[in-house]
C-alpha cells in the first residue's frame, strides 16, 4: 500500500490540484508499466482501445456484416448498453458481498427503486396526478409531469437508493449470513410487488373531520408501467442518448462504468476498504480493535446498493420506459452469478462477470437457439433454458472454484481449495471463553445481541 | 361470520400441506443449517409426478391411472395410495441426491456456499419442471364429489369438502408418524444428536452421513406425499409453484421456530390461514409481500420463532 | 529486541503519568452469569495507572470473561467499571448497560487474544492500520473523492503504523500478510495493532504462550518498555509464573470467579489459598 509522496495542499482548489496531477501523472506511469510488465500492458492497452472502439465497431461493421453477410453473435448496441448497465450493479453488489462479506439476494429492489425515480422524475406520469415540474429538462413547455434532466436523476436516484439500503439494513444487518440473504430476497420480492400494486390504489378513512379519499390512482403504473421516460440528452451538441442513439448509448454507459470503477477504487482502498476486509475476515477482532462494525457494514450495504440506483436510472431513461414485470428475483441472482463467476472481491472479475455474462444470455444463447432452429426446429431453445444452465454453473462454481475466475487475493486465500484448507487448521479459535463449559453447550453470548452468535468456524463467510 | 369461517377452513387444508413441506426445511435447518431452497421445488416436481400418473391422457397426463371423478371409489383408493408410495420414493430420492451432489462436498465451506448451491440447484429443478410441464399450468378435473359434508348436520352455510378431508386424512397420519419416529426410533435420536452436535454425534458412532441423508430422505417423501396432496385437493400444478410454496412452507418453519417440528406444523397453519385471509379479504396480489413481511418482522423481532429451538440449541 | 535501542515513537503514544496515583480501572461489584453459571462473582478490581497488573488463576477462573467485560464485549450481570474517570458499565436498578467494544477501544483501552486473531489475508501494515481506523476523522465521502484531507491524513497514519511496526521489529515485513508470518512475529504484530488504537491500559492475554525463555525474557522486556517508555498501563492474563512474578507490580488471583488473593507478587505466591487453588488441597505449605 504505497502513499504518496507528494505534498497535499490545502483548500477547496486542492482537491482540482490533486486530481490535476493523478492525471498529469498518468502518462509517465504507463511508460514505467511498459517498461515492467511490457506484454501485460500491451495487452490491457489493446483490449481498452477495443472496447472503446467497439460500440462504433458494433454498430456499423458488425451489424453491417451481419445483416448482409453472415450473422455473428455480436452484441448489439442495446446488449452492449445493458453489459455497462450489469457491470456497475455488478461492482455494487461486489462491494455488498466481495468487499463486505454480506450476502445480498434481493439486489433488484434497489435497481427498481432507481428505475422508478427515473420514471417518476423525467415523465408526464405524475401528470394525470396533477403534479408538472420541468426543470432544466429537454421537453416542451408546460408538458405534463415531473421532468428533469437525467444527471440530476441519477443524484437523486443514488440519495434514494442509499436511504433505502440503509433503512432496510439497519434492522437487519446484524442476523447471521444465510438469515440476512433471506431477509434481503424478502425485500428484493417486496419492493416489486410495491411498484406493481400500486397502481390502482383505492383507500377510503374518515377519522371526524379528517377524510382520506383515493380512488384507482395510478402511483406506480403498474404492470404496464411508466412511459415515456426522458432519455439522457447532452443540450450543447444536442444529443439524446436513448435505444434509437446507435453507439451513443453505450458510450454514456461507459462514461458512467468508468466513474463506478473509479469510486469502488476509491473506497476499496480507503479506511473503509480495510474496516470491511477486517469484519469480512474476523467481526469480533475487527470490533475489539474499534471498528463500529454496525456503522461498517451499513455503509457497504447503503454504498453498494447506490450503484443499482444508478443502473436502475440509466436503463429506465435509456429504455424510455419502466415496468414491473421487469424486476424480479432472477436479476439478483444474474448479478450475484456474475459477482461469483467473475471473481469475488476483484473489480474487474465483476466487470469480466457482467460482461460475459450478459453476452452470453442477452446474444449468445440466443443465437446458438436461433441457429439451432434453423437446423432442428425440435430441438429445444437453449435462451429459453438460461437459468438451467446458470443454475447448473452455480452449483460446479461453488463445488469446484467459490473463489471465481478473477478473485481478489484475499478471497482466492479464504476460498480456494488451498485456502479453505488453511481456513480449517486456523478455524478452531473460540469465543475467548476460559472453558467452554464456562457457557451452557451450544449457546455462546456476544452480551450485545444474541442473534449474531459467533460460533467457531463461522467466522468466515462468503 | 360464516364466510370468516369458511376462510379459516380453506385456510387450515393448504395450511396442512405448507406443513409438510415445512417440515422438510425445519429438518434439514436443525440437521446442517442450510436453508434448503430446492425443497419447494422437490415439491413441485412431485406434484408433477403425481400430475403425470393421476391426469388421464386426454388433460395432458401419462394416464397410467386416470383417475376421475368416475373412478369407482375402490379402485380409486388404491391408485391414490399408489400414487403416494411412488411420488415419495422417487421424491425421497430425488433429495437424497440432491444432498450427494449439491450440499455434502461442501460441508466444511464457507456457510454461504451450499446456499448459494442450494439456489442453483433450485433453478435446475425449475427448469426440470418446466421442460416435462411445460410453461403453463396444468389441471385435473377435481376427482372428489364436491357435496358439503356437514349438510347432514343441518348446515349449509359452512361447507367442508370430502377433498379437504382427505388432505387431513393424508397429512394428519404423516406428521404423527414423524413425530414418533424423530421422537422415539434410534435413527430418530441419532438426527436430534446429529442436530445438537454433529462431531459428538460422529465420536458417539453415529454415522453422521447417512443420518443427513436419511433427514433428506424423510424431507423428500413428505414433499413427494405433498405434491400429491396439491394434484388431489387444488387441482394444479405449474413449473413455479415451488417458490409461492417453498416462501410459504419456509416462513412457516420459521415463524414456528426453525428446528422445531411442532413449532413447524403450528406455523404453518398460521401462514395457511394468513394466506386464506389475505387472498379473499384482501387480493391476492398483496399475499406474497405479507407473507414475506411476516418473515422478515419475526427474523428482526423473534428470530427464535413462537416455539422457540428444539432439534438444536443454535440460533 | 535488545533495550538498549533508542525509541522514536509518535508523541500520542505518550499518555498517563507515573507520578499520577489515581485509578486507571475501578470495577466493583462485577459479576457475569451465563444460565445458570457464574463465571465471575462480585469481583472488586483496580488498576492503578502505569502500573503492571497481573491476573492469574486455574483455568476456567474467569480472567478471559473478566477481560471480555472491561472490553465491553460482554455485558456484565451486575457491577460497574471505570476506566479513566469515564464509565463503562454502569448498573441502573436492575438494568446493566455496557458500551460497546469499539467505543470502548476509542476511549482507550486496546487488547491482545489468547488465540491470534489478526486479519490474516491482510498485511502486517494493513492490520496496524485497522487498529488505527478508529481515530481517523475522514468520512466515506472523503474516500469516495479522495480529498486531499484524507490523502494527508492516510499518510500520517502509514508513517505512525510503521513506527509501530519498527517498534516490534517487524518494518521490514510490512507487506506480508499476517498469516505468512511465524508465530513469534504474529504475537508482536498483534501488540503493534492493539497499540494503534491509542490505548492508554492494554490487555495482553497470555502474551508469552508458546514462547521458549530467551522469546519469553524479550517479551517481558518489551512489556517494561510499554509502562516505561510508552506510559501505558498494563493487565496481563498470564500463567507463566515467572513472567508475573519478574514483572507484576500487583498479582490478583481468581479462582471460580472469585478474587482469592491480591496484592504484590511475593505475598500472593506464599498466600496458601493461592498454592491450592492451582496445585490442589495438600499441596499447600510447599512453594
Amino acid at each position: 500500500m504505497s502513499s504518496a509522496t507528494r505534498t497535499i495542499g490545502s483548500g477547496p482548489g486542492a482537491w482540482l490540484v490533486y486530481v490535476g496531477s493523478t492525471l498529469a501523472a498518468m502518462p509517465g506511469r504507463y511508460v514505467a508499466a511498459l517498461r515492467e510488465h511490457r506484454v501485460r500492458t500491451l495487452g490491457l492497452t489493446l483490449l481498452f482501445i477495443l472496447i472503446a472502439l467497439y460500440p462504433v465497431i458494433g454498430h456499423y461493421v458488425l451489424a453491417d456484416f451481419s445483416r448482409n453477410v453472415f450473422p455473428l453473435p455480436f452484441p448489439d448496441d442495446t446488449v452492449a448498453t445493458f453489459m455497462t448497465i450489469f457491470a456497475i450493479m455488478a461492482i455494487g453488489l461486489n462491494i455488498v458481498a466481495g468487499f463486505a462479506g454480506l450476502l445480498d439476494l434481493g439486489y433488484v429492489a434497489f435497481y427498481a427503486i432507481g428505475a422508478y425515480t427515473a420514471a417518476f422524475l423525467a415523465s408526464p406520469h405524475f401528470g394525470a396526478l396533477g403534479i408538472n415540474l420541468t426543470f432544466l429538462g429537454n421537453v416542451g413547455p408546460g408538458a405534463a409531469g415531473i421532468h428533469l434532466p437525467y444527471w440530476l436523476v441519477a443524484v437523486i436516484a443514488v440519495i434514494v437508493v442509499a436511504t433505502a439500503g440503509a433503512l432496510l439494513g439497519a434492522p437487519t444487518l446484524r442476523l447471521r449470513g444465510d438469515y440476512l440473504a433471506i431477509v434481503t430476497l424478502g425485500f428484493g420480492e417486496i419492493v416489486p410487488l410495491f411498484f406493481k400494486n400500486l397502481s390502482s390504489v383505492t383507500f377510503s378513512l374518515t377519522l371526524g373531520p379528517i377524510a382520506i379519499h383515493i380512488a384507482n390512482e395510478n402511483w406506480t403504473g403498474g404492470v404496464q408501467g411508466i412511459n415515456p421516460i426522458d432519455p439522457p440528452f447532452l443540450p450543447w451538441l444536442n444529443l439524446v442518448f436513448d435505444a434509437r442513439s446507435g453507439p451513443l448509448a453505450v458510450y454514456l454507459g461507459l462514461f458512467l462504468l468508468s466513474l463506478a470503477i473509479i469510486v469502488a477504487r476509491n473506497l476499496e482502498r480507503s479506511r473503509m476498504g480495510r474496516a470491511w476486509g477486517a469484519i469480512r475476515e474476523d467481526e469480533t477482532a475487527a470490533e475489539m480493535m474499534g471498528v463500529n462494525t454496525v456503522r461498517t457494514k451499513l455503509l457497504a450495504f447503503a454504498l453498494g446498493a447506490s450503484f443499482a440506483g444508478v443502473a436502475g436510472s440509466f436503463q429506465a431513461s435509456y429504455l424510455g420506459a419502466s415496468t414491473s414485470d421487469f424486476f424480479d428475483f432472477t436479476i439478483s441472482i444474474l448479478v450475484l452469478i456474475m459477482v461469483i463467476l467473475g471473481g469475488i472481491g476483484n473489480i474487474w472479475g465483476a466487470v469480466l462477470g457482467a460482461f460475459a455474462l450478459t453476452y452470453v444470455d442477452k446474444t449468445l444463447l440466443p443465437y446458438i437457439g436461433q441457429r439451432i432452429g434453423d437446423v432442428a426446429p425440435s430441438l429445444p431453445n437453449p435462451a429459453e433454458y438460461n437459468f438451467l444452465i446458470f443454475g447448473v454453473i452455480l452449483v460446479l462454481m461453488m463445488r469446484f472454484r467459490p473463489q471465481g475466475f478473477l478473485p481478489s487475493r484475499q478471497r482466492e486465500a479464504e476460498l480456494s481449495v488451498g485456502g479453505l484448507a488453511e481456513a480449517e487448521r486456523e478455524i478452531g479459535a473460540p469465543l475467548d471463553l476460559d472453558n467452554v463449559s464456562v457457557a451452557p453447550p451450544g449457546q455462546q453470548e456476544t452480551g450485545h445481541d444474541a442473534r449474531d452468535v459467533e460460533v467457531p468456524g463461522e467466522a468466515r463467510d462468503l | 361470520m360464516d364466510q370468516l369461517i369458511q376462510v379459516l377452513i380453506i385456510g387450515l387444508a393448504n395450511g396442512l400441506i405448507f406443513a409438510l413441506v415445512a417440515l422438510g426445511y425445519t429438518l434439514v435447518y436443525g440437521i446442517i443449517e442450510l436453508i434448503n431452497f430446492a425443497h419447494g421445488d422437490v415439491f413441485m416436481l412431485g406434484s408433477m409426478l403425481a400430475f403425470g400418473l393421476i391426469a388421464p391422457v386426454a388433460s395432458g397426463g401419462l394416464g397410467v391411472f386416470s383417475i376421475t371423478a368416475a373412478t369407482p371409489v375402490p379402485l380409486m383408493v388404491v391408485q391414490i395410495v399408489a400414487t403416494l408410495l411412488i411420488c415419495m420414493i422417487v421424491m425421497a430420492f430425488l433429495n437424497v441426491s440432491i444432498e450427494r451432489v449439491a450440499y455434502r462436498p461442501l460441508r466444511h465451506a464457507p456457510k454461504l456456499a451450499p446456499l448459494i448451491s442450494a439456489i442453483g440447484m433450485s433453478f435446475v429443478l425449475q427448469n426440470v419442471g418446466l421442460v416435462f410441464g411445460g410453461a403453463y399450468q396444468r389441471t385435473i378435473e377435481p376427482i372428489f364429489p364436491t357435496d358439503n359434508l356437514l349438510a347432514p348436520l343441518g348446515i349449509t352455510e359452512i361447507v367442508i369438502t370430502p377433498a379437504q378431508v382427505f388432505v387431513a386424512v393424508v397429512t394428519v397420519p404423516l406428521l404423527i408418524l414423524l413425530t414418533w419416529f424423530v421422537g422415539r426410533t434410534r435413527q430418530g435420536r441419532a438426527m436430534r444428536a446429529t442436530a445438537q452436535d454433529p462431531d459428538t454425534a460422529g465420536l458417539m458412532g453415529v454415522d453422521v452421513n447417512r443420518t443427513i441423508a436419511l433427514t433428506f430422505l424423510i424431507g423428500g417423501a413428505l414433499a413427494g406425499a405433498a405434491g400429491v396432496v396439491q394434484i388431489l385437493y387444488n387441482n394444479y400444478t405449474v413449473w413455479n409453484l415451488g417458490f409461492r410454496f417453498g416462501l410459504n412452507s419456509f416462513t412457516a418453519a420459521v415463524l414456528g421456530g426453525i428446528g422445531n417440528l411442532q413449532g413447524a406444523v403450528l406455523g404453518a397453519l398460521v401462514i395457511g390461514e394468513i394466506n386464506a385471509l389475505s387472498d379473499f379479504y384482501l387480493s391476492t396480489n398483496w399475499t406474497q409481500a405479507i407473507v414475506f413481511g411476516v418473515l422478515i418482522g419475526i427474523l428482526v423481532f423473534k428470530p427464535t420463532g413462537l416455539l422457540g429451538q428444539q432439534l438444536a440449541d443454535r440460533a | 529486541m535488545s533495550t538498549l535501542q533508542p525509541l522514536a515513537l509518535p508523541p500520542t503514544l505518550l499518555t498517563g503519568t507515573l507520578q499520577d496515583s489515581a485509578l486507571l480501572v475501578k470495577a466493583r461489584d462485577v459479576t457475569k452469569r451465563f444460565g445458570g453459571l457464574t463465571a465471575v462473582n462480585s469481583v472488586d478490581f483496580d488498576i492503578p495507572r502505569g502500573s503492571i497488573v497481573s491476573l492469574i488463576g486455574p483455568n476456567g477462573a474467569g480472567k478471559t470473561t473478566f477481560f471480555n467485560m472491561i472490553t465491553g464485549y460482554y455485558v456484565p450481570t451486575a457491577g460497574s467499571i471505570t476506566f479513566d474517570d469515564q464509565p463503562i458499565v454502569t448498573t441502573r436498578g436492575n438494568r446493566v448497560r455496557s458500551l460497546k467494544p469499539h467505543q470502548v477501544t476509542a476511549l482507550g483501552i486496546g487488547r491482545t487474544f489468547q488465540n491470534i486473531r489478526l486479519f490474516g489475508t491482510m498485511s502486517a501494515l494493513d492490520n496496524v492500520r485497522v487498529g488505527l481506523n478508529v481515530h481517523l476523522k475522514s468520512h466515506w465521502w472523503d474516500s469516495v473523492f479522495r480529498s486531499p484531507g484524507m490523502l494527508r491524513e492516510e499518510q500520517a497514519a502509514v508513517e505512525e503504523c510503521m513506527a509501530l511496526l519498527k517498534l516490534v521489529e517487524l518494518d521490514r515485513r510490512a507487506e506480508t500478510w499476517a498469516r505468512n508470518l511465524p508465530y513469534g512475529d504474529q504475537r508482536r504484530l498483534e501488540i503493534a495493532r492493539a497499540l494503534a488504537t491509542r490505548p492508554k491500559l492494554v490487555l495482553l492475554d497470555e502474551p508469552t504462550a508458546g514462547m521458549n525463555s530467551s522469546e519469553t525474557r524479550q517479551m517481558t522486556d518489551f512489556i517494561q518498555r510499554l509502562r516505561g517508555e510508552l506510559g501505558l498501563t498494563v493487565l496481563l492474563i498470564e500463567h507463566d509464573m515467572r513472567v508475573v512474578m519478574g514483572i507484576s507490580d500487583r498479582v490478583t488471583v481468581l479462582d471460580y470467579g472469585e478474587v482469592i488473593a491480591e496484592g504484590a507478587p511475593a505475598e500472593v505466591r506464599a498466600n496458601p489459598r493461592v498454592v491450592e487453588a492451582y496445585l490442589g488441597r495438600g499441596a499447600a505449605g510447599g512453594a
